[in-house]
């Protein structure tokens, strides 16, 4: 089960720079759809690497998917040579993406995302728009009926 | 109009948009809540027949 408020919690508290995208940003834009992981966007730079380790090393993260005992470690020089990382953790599962397709990286996305507060936590979100944009851009099947429902939401939402 | 354009359209014809007014009526931290709440039924569903 992923604790999603525990996640965010975790990588805020630490003061890491990130923008959530993916399904809990949806569903934080009015989708209920469900999805099961944490998808953000983080900053890459070296200090922000260094939080990013600090915030999840008490949750044992791990490569999802992979088989048990591999040499990985999540720390700022793996992050530095990678880009995106699917995780599990003892919280969950967690997607930390350097880019996504429409999007690009976290200071690209930055200006299209806004802050939000939720249960004592404040972190940033991707606008609505860059979320469908983001999703269309991905172009996967599976995203079809997810552009279709957040579409109606752009329609159905009062302005803010 | 392109052919995903084509299909996102057929996708909304079947959207309960019922759900989505619902959930618009929401605060974020009402919505996020109600997400966490359903991954832990999910949860408790997989405990629940993981032995049958």
């Amino acid at each position: 089960m992923t604790d999603f408020v525990a996640l965010l919690s975790s990588l805020a508290s630490a003061g890491v720079e990130f923008i959530i995208v993916g399904g809990v940003a949806a569903a934080a834009h009015g989708s209920p759809r469900t999805t099961q992981d944490v998808d953000v966007v983080y900053e890459r730079s070296a200090a922000n690497l260094n939080r990013l380790e600090l915030a999840l090393r008490p949750f044992s993260p791990y490569l999802r998917g992979a088989p048990p005992g591999l040499p990985f470690k999540l720390n700022a020089a793996t992050l530095a040579a990678g880009l995106n990382f699917t995780l599990t953790t003892s919280l969950g599962w967690i997607d930390l993406l350097g880019e996504i397709a429409g999007a690009g990286n976290y200071r690209n996305l930055y200006p299209h995302s806004k802050p939000i507060q939720a249960f004592g936590v404040s972190c940033r979100v991707i606008d609505l728009d860059t979320l469908i944009a983001a999703k269309r851009a991905a172009g996967r099947p599976k995203d079809f009926e997810a552009i279709a429902e957040l579409e109606l939401i752009r329609q159905r939402k009062l302005p803010e | 109009m392109n052919s995903i354009d084509e299909i996102i359209e057929i996708y909304k014809r079947d959207v309960d948009v019922t759900l989505i007014d619902e959930a618009l009526r929401r605060t974020v931290e009402e919505r996020l809540q109600a997400l966490q709440d359903f991954e832990k039924f999910r949860e408790e569903l997989r405990k629940a027949t993981s032995g049958q």
